[in-house]
């Protein structure tokens, strides 16, 4: 077997392919544009060469040898009959242009300068800065000097002058410079005529502009007829005499190879200073003269039904690449006129241009017959469905599962119910050895149908065999130590399961499978807030492990008992939700009577099967257990808490007992519920689980004992207290109507920074809150304690007081955007109102309550402010998204070293101290009330690993044990006291 | 009866099943009726190239009335037979109905007289048929009769059926045309005013926009012109001149005069012909100087506010009628500069227009025209080279039109290059069906959050479900009738209106004799 043992990666470098390796590296030169024969055999030295890998099955590489699969393929290369450039590197090119001499292709730098630039791109390197930006203040200062500071134009014997580059894109590139206009005796001759428009303007006559410029006269007329092209300072004279420009911009195309040569001239040094390594990426490296032809493997032709074979979109675009390429030889070797071979240079770049990338603006892409652009390389790497986002950071995988969720309050919450059609599916591996034999043997002999099978065993030799319903038997006998066994899951597996989107790291945990019937992922509800899942339809992913580390990790550090406590606010995010905390509730909250069956029946899916010393005795002298006993039985024995709920119950804990006070979301619930949290930080995650698991079991026994209904009838309060409701809100109505005529009379006073109408809404909104909270009081004090809807408000199980009080009393003000409805129709809201009525039920008061019915008027304001909240979550979970991912992509590679500090990759500390603390959010208590007794949980883990005092007492170096190692320091003898003898420990 | 009985007896009969596609039937009636010969009357010939050569007389063909029959099948064996839209379900064929159309050959009208070389009424193509519509076969059928033929009785109809799937037409909802809104925008940081009409006719979609720039100037831009035209030199192109007319057509408050005047002040031209100069020049910059007043009078009759020309009314009258349209613009743009008024909601409904199917039918039946009629000149051109004998029936190949007809639909991809018009009916349940036929769509893009459009608007009481929405991207954008919305149709006899409106003393209405033009009124 091979040994594919990790290896490290020292270094990565990105350079430029210098055209002589692509021919060396080359396995064939490609030269014709067909692909197969009429036989279906590829065409030698065509773009299916045999010699450029195979992806047909049972034909042989003619490079490697090997056959498809194995054969990654090799590139081809195409001879360019002209130079092209490379899309990739327009930007540089033209840099470089900018930058260099035209006639020497020295960079316009002095020797003074070039040293400063070289030292800047040293310090960016070394501070990690961008080195572009001073590639890019390197140019503009070479870009400045308007003439070569090393070489001399021969004709002037000046040095030599630079002219602008204007890039036109994409490939394009044009040498700027201004020459003598071609009508310049006709412009000479215009200014020297009098302005008609103008009287002061008398002309000028030509001894008088030979007088202004200094030119003879007679040159002046040859100038004027046209015989005679001025110089460039006598050029400028005349110009300066008539106050005119003569010039104009003559526009000279540079051709990639005229390009070519001028790079080929930069010196090795002047390219470094500049910061690119010559050694690796000439510059004339980026016109290419040779095109690589990348492997078939890359550009799989696939066969269709009918026989026909579809190319790749690469092999299109080669084989309008070597067409034009041929086109152009012939052409040129005819002796084609100029026009057409430039013609063929811009197709054949413009070919070559798309084949590397086909979405450049200013380019119409290349397209498919059907009209589709082609897919050429840039588009396989870019974007979300490309190779980087789509197959290498992020890719499908094998032993996934999904299904939709349910609950199933049997599980553990450590657990997960995986149906047997995903564990027949999914494997383990098992490596036989003499003490699993006889069980691998049971599971191959089950075949892949039945459940704890096998699907596939694999032979010491490396041969994988599929287990079938029909050799099972005779395979299974064959099992030997040293093979492998694809068993199916089985309880007690550990797997991963995540539920999108994974928006933090309990989003992904790890639960032990429990093989079950049907075909739905089931869960225990106490993981629902982590996963942030319902069962409205809500579907799970699941993972098998394939190896012994995965497993070994995911079993110690992402079981689900593991994520009891959140990093997000360092309390337990498991623990009892909705019904559970109504249980609790009913349970503890009037401390109700047991009678022994009842007790022992609530108690019974928990794990105390003897009941505690009974509480009392009833009038009839029957044993009875109190509801905070039987909740008692839960703790741990020597748990103490003491904490004031949010609604002000002070519950008291000793000793394990449950004394005083109401069990309630505070202290179940998940999101920081007091006794879990404290449970797990003070007892560990294990005795956490056991305690979430007993608690939910409880609850939902008590709840159902108790009986927990809420109907109609439930949010129905008295006909005097609807009247109390109608009469503040008529009084609200009362006090608006003031404030509104306050307003139209002009008095109303604005309060500061709003101006009179915002002043006004926002005391009728005030108003019409208070008029809804008053509505509130009315209905929650007509409400009794057993109220189902108020015992779930008040123990925070689901639902809130407003919602009691919508339900009850009145709905209240509807709004959008922070505002009450005010647009609709001209000057209001509805047709059913007058123009510019401010009152409250014009503006989406809802005075009724849901119970007692809204009128349609009411129902279409409810809609209005209900489709915002609508709007706002479909809104909000796109942008989410987007969010999440640019924040993982910022802080994807922070590490917190060994040393404490946080890190990225290239060793730059972003963090001294990880979270500058250098604690772990849930290692910690979350606030100052609820500190961690760390002395407590010490004494209490040293008194269970000891079992005698005097053990303990050694282990704490309380006392020293007797040593024999010498007479001097023995027994007795205490002469070493004095001594001071380092002992070797 | 008690009143309670009374009103539950009277909805009973207004809900009726009937009801529930009756806005698909109405329009695709009214597309059937009228609309199919609307767009064959605007196409009126089908003009050759036969005649450019020497001595050679033109040929055309003048397109005469249509008529479409109701779906039948044409079996292997030639013969037709009624198609019932059941069988058409289970044979994955279409439900569509051949459509005839009057077509004659004329050679002639250079030299010679004009002759009718062929006169013939052939069949152009099919005709998807709407499910119910009147052309539909099972229309005026009673319960009995439609489960005789193997019809669902309560089926409400409404689609088609292509290919054998029933596909939908979603009704859209877009900005009303031919209504000046003002609203604010910002430019480069500035807040600017800009009033803007979506300008219909025909098909052809123009946007004006009129803006009031941060100098206070006036910019109308419109297609064809890149960038933007001055306000006055426009209106002076347009043959509204003098200062004093201009002022007084945009208003004559004190505030919006000052501002006129800022904008006359710095007007660069004062005549007509400077106008069309000067407009020439940005149209067809570099070209000839009688190419360019050519272009420029072709731009503003073409391109600008292309709803207010109408048939009779001659091009002088539709110039100025653009001038004043214009003004008002103008107009709207002070007022909402001045305060004066708020800027429109785009979300009133008052301000939206909803395409049925009879209009998206209009839509698709304009450009398969076109496509048959570039074909029949093909042919003709073909047939005429070849020296054959012209006839109607050889030039039409009735495969393009129907073709164009079916493709869309069965695909859902319209002209203008809209996808997802047309749906597979959800026929998940009773309800669903009859949600998606009462369904109606924005084109407003569901990535960008528009809270504004997808928001309950207090307009849409009474015509639009205030609860069914999709949760999730969609929300608020895809909507539902309400029932009892009724939708009204555009009116059939627009001149009879007009006329109507004229009696009752609505002066300078356009194309309407008897009304003095001569003096503006002043309103």
């Amino acid at each position: 077997m091979a040994l594919d043992s990790p290896k490290e990666l020292g270094a990565i470098q990105f350079g430029l392919m210098d055209p002589e390796t692509y021919r060396d590296m080359s396995a064939t030169k490609v030269i014709t544009a067909d692909t197969y024969d009429d036989d279906g055999y590829p065409i030698d030295m065509g773009l299916m060469d045999p010699r450029l890998g195979v992806i047909d099955p049972g034909l042989e590489c003619r490079t490697c040898g090997q056959h498809s699969g194995s054969c990654n393929g090799h590139f081809g290369h195409i001879e360019l009959a002209a130079p092209v450039i490379h899309v990739g590197f327009t930007k540089l090119i033209r840099r470089l242009l900018r930058a260099t001499c035209r006639e020497c292709g020295r960079l316009s730098l002095t020797d003074e300068e070039k040293e400063e630039f070289s030292e800047k791109l040293e310090r960016a390197k070394e501070l990690g800065e961008d080195p572009n930006d001073v590639l890019k203040a390197a140019i503009r200062q070479a870009r400045k000097a308007g003439r070569c500071p090393y070489c001399i134009d021969q004709s002037t014997g000046e040095p030599t002058k630079q002219h602008d580059i204007k890039h036109e894109k994409p490939t394009t590139y044009y040498e700027v410079q201004d020459v003598l206009s071609g009508e310049y005796s006709e412009l000479i001759a215009s200014a020297m005529q009098p302005d008609p428009d103008d009287e002061d303007d008398p002309g000028m006559a030509p001894q008088e502009l030979a007088e202004k410029t200094d030119i003879p006269l007679d040159r002046i007329n040859q100038i004027l007829s046209g015989e005679f092209r001025p110089k460039a300072d006598d050029r400028k004279a005349i110009e300066r005499a008539l106050d005119i420009d003569l010039t104009e911009e003559d526009m000279n195309k540079l051709m990639p190879s005229d390009i070519r040569d001028w790079f080929e001239d930069i010196p090795d040094e002047d390219i470094e200073a500049i910061g690119i390594d010559a050694e690796r990426s000439r510059p004339e490296w980026m016109i290419l003269t040779v095109l690589p032809v990348p492997p078939v493997t890359a550009r799989p032709s696939i066969t269709l039904d009918n026989g026909q074979r579809s190319e790749d979109d690469l092999t299109h675009k080669l084989v309008d690449i070597i067409r034009i390429n041929q086109r152009f030889m012939e052409n040129r070797e005819a002796g084609a006129p100029q026009l057409i071979i430039e013609d063929l240079w811009e197709l054949l770049q413009y070919h070559v241009t798309t084949f590397i990338d086909n979405e450049i603006s200013g380019t119409p892409p290349a397209r498919h017959r059907s009209g589709r652009p082609l897919k050429t390389l840039s588009q396989r790497l870019k974007g979300k469905e490309g190779r980087f986002r789509g197959s290498l950071s992020g890719k499908r995988v094998n032993f996934s599962a999904r299904t939709v969720i349910s609950p199933d309050p049997t599980l553990s919450l450590n657990e997960v119910g995986v149906p047997r059609r995903v564990a027949t599916e999914m494997t383990q591996t098992m490596n036989v050895t003499e003490r699993n034999l006889d069980r691998a043997r049971r599971f191959v002999s089950n075949g892949p149908e039945g459940h704890p099978g096998a699907n596939y065993v694999k032979r010491p030799d490396g041969r994988r065999l599929k287990v079938t319903e029909k050799n099972c038997e005779e395979l299974a006998e064959k099992v030997e130590e040293e093979w492998e066994v694809n068993r199916h899951l089985i309880d007690g597996d550990i797997v991963i399961f995540n539920r999108q989107p994974s928006l933090h790291r309990m989003s992904i945990m790890a639960h032990e499978v429990v093989v079950m019937p049907y075909k739905t992922f089931r869960l225990n509800t106490t993981v629902c807030p982590p996963y942030n899942a319902d069962f409205d339809g809500d579907e799970m992913n699941m993972h098998a492990l394939q190896n012994e580390e995965a497993r070994a990790e995911a079993r110690v550090l992402m079981r689900v008992q593991e994520q009891i406590l959140s990093p997000r606010f360092g309390e337990n995010i498991i623990g009892a939700i909705q019904d559970h905390i109504s249980g609790t509730y009913l349970l503890t909250h009037e401390n109700p009577q047991f009678s022994e069956t009842q007790a022992l029946d609530l108690l019974r899916a928990t794990s105390v099967d003897t009941l505690p010393e009974p509480n009392g005795e009833t009038e009839t002298g029957d044993p009875y257990w109190t509801g905070r006993a039987l909740f008692s039985e839960l703790l741990p024995d020597d748990l103490s808490l003491e904490f004031t709920s949010s609604a002000g119950d002070d519950v008291v804990i000793e000793d394990g007992q449950h004394l005083e006070g109401t069990i309630d979301e505070d202290a179940v619930g998940a999101f920081g519920g007091e006794i879990v949290d404290t449970i797990t930080k003070v007892y560990g995650e294990t005795r956490a689980r056991i305690f979430i698991n007993e608690i939910a079991s409880l609850a939902m026994r008590s709840i159902m004992h108790f009986g927990f209904s809420l109907g109609i009838d439930d949010e129905s309060i008295p006909e005097e207290a609807n009247e109390m409701v109608d009469e503040a809100i008529e009084n609200a109505y009362e006090q608006i109507q003031e404030l509104i005529e306050t307003y139209a009379a002009g008095e109303l006073e604005s309060l500061p920074g709003r101006t009179v109408d915002e002043t006004l809404e926002m005391k009728i909104m005030q108003r019409l809150g208070k008029a809804r909270d008053s509505a509130g009081e009315i209905a929650e004090d007509h409400f009794g304690d057993d109220n189902p809807a108020v015992i779930m408000a008040r123990s925070g199980a689901r639902g809130s007081m407003l919602n009691l009080t919508q339900m009850a009393g009145c709905v209240g003000q509807q709004a959008v955007r922070g505002e009450r409805i005010n647009r609709g129709y001209e000057d209001r809201t509805l047709s059913h109102f007058r123009p510019n009525d401010l009152s409250a039920e014009a503006h989406g008061f809802v005075e009724n309550s849901y119970r007692g019915g809204l009128t349609p008027k009411e129902f279409f304001f409810h809609a209005m402010g209900g489709r915002e909240g609508l709007v706002d979550t479909a809104v909000r979970t796109s942008k989410s998204g987007y969010l999440q991912r640019r924040l993982i992509n910022a802080l994807s590679e922070l590490e917190a070293q060994y040393d404490g500090t946080v890190r990225d990759t290239s060793g730059t500390i972003v963090q001294f101290e990880f979270g500058e603390d250098g604690t772990s959010p849930v290692k910690v208590s979350s606030n100052v009330e609820n500190e961690i007794d760390v002395g407590s949980i010490a004494d209490r883990v040293i008194d269970n690993e000891f079992t005698s005092e005097e053990e303990k007492a050694r282990f704490l170096g309380t006392q020293e044990p007797p040593t024999n190692l010498s007479e001097y320091a023995g027994p007795g003898l205490n002469k070493a006291g004095t001594q001071e003898v380092e002992s070797d420990d | 009866m008690t009143d309670r009985q009374a009103r539950r007896k009277v909805s009973r009969e207004y809900f009726s099943q009937e009801r529930l596609a009756e806005h698909h039937f109405r329009s695709f009636n009214n597309f059937l009726g009228r609309g199919m010969q609307e767009v064959v009357s605007e196409k009126e010939t089908i003009d050759t190239d036969i005649g450019d050569k020497e001595g050679e007389e033109p040929v055309f063909v003048e397109l005469g009335d249509v008529r479409i029959v109701t779906p039948r099948v044409r079996e292997a064996d030639g013969s037709e037979e009624l198609l019932y839209p059941q069988e058409a379900r289970l044979r994955n064929i279409t439900y569509s109905a051949p459509v005839f159309m009057e077509m004659s050959i004329v050679r002639g009208g250079e030299e010679e007289e004009e002759v009718v070389v062929d006169s013939a009424e052939t069949k152009v193509g099919r005709m998807p048929i709407m499910v119910g519509s009147e052309k539909c076969n099972i229309a005026g059928f009673d319960d009995d009769e439609l489960v005789q033929i193997g019809e669902d009785p309560v089926d409400p109809g409404g689609y088609f059926i292509v290919n054998g799937s029933e596909r939908v037409l979603m009704t859209s909802e877009d900005l009303a045309p031919n209504k000046i809104l003002a609203e604010y925008d910002t430019k480069y940081g500035d807040e600017i005013q800009v009033a803007k009409t979506f300008s219909q006719r025909r098909g052809y979609r123009a946007l004006v926009l009129c803006e009031r720039n941060r100098k206070g100037l006036l910019e109308v831009s419109f297609p064809s012109v890149s960038g933007s035209v001055n306000f006055v030199t426009l209106v002076r192109a347009l043959g509204l001149e003098s200062d004093e007319e201009i002022v007084h057509r945009v208003s004559d408050d004190p505030e919006i005069v000052k501002f006129m005047l800022e904008n006359l002040e710095m007007a660069d031209v004062q005549t007509e012909e400077e106008a069309i100069e000067t407009l020439g020049k940005r149209v067809a910059s570099g070209q000839g100087k009688n190419y360019q007043l050519k272009r420029a009078n072709y731009v503003i009759d073409r391109y600008l506010l292309p709803h207010l020309h109408e048939d009779g009314v001659d091009e002088e009258e539709v110039r100025i009628n653009k001038a004043y349209y214009l003004c008002r613009m103008a107009e709207a743009c002070f007022e909402l500069a001045l305060g004066r008024r708020e800027s429109d909601d785009k979300d009133h409904y008052a301000n939206k227009r909803l395409k049925v199917s009879g209009d998206l039918m209009k839509d698709l039946f304009r450009t398969a025209l076109n496509k048959l009629a570039r074909d029949v000149k093909y042919q003709l051109e073909r047939a005429n080279m070849r020296n054959r004998k012209l006839t109607v029936n050889t030039v039409v190949r009735s495969d393009v039109l129907t073709e164009r007809l079916e493709h869309p639909i069965a695909t859902g991809n319209w002209v203008g290059g809209r996808s997802g018009v047309s749906q597979l009916v959800d026929r998940t349940d009773y309800m669903g069906v009859l949600s998606h036929l009462r369904r109606l769509r924005s084109p407003l893009s569901r990535s960008q959050p528009h809270f504004e459009a997808r928001d309950l608007h207090a307009t849409q009481w009474g015509r639009i479900c205030p609860s069914e929405t999709p949760e999730g991207p969609n929300c608020g954008l895809v909507k539902n009738f309400a029932q009892a919305m009724e939708l009204s149709q555009n009116v059939a006899d627009e001149q009879g209106l007009k006329r109507e409106l004229a009696s009752m003393g609505v002066e300078g209405i356009p194309g309407i004799e008897g009304v003095d033009r001569t003096t503006p009124a002043d309103d």
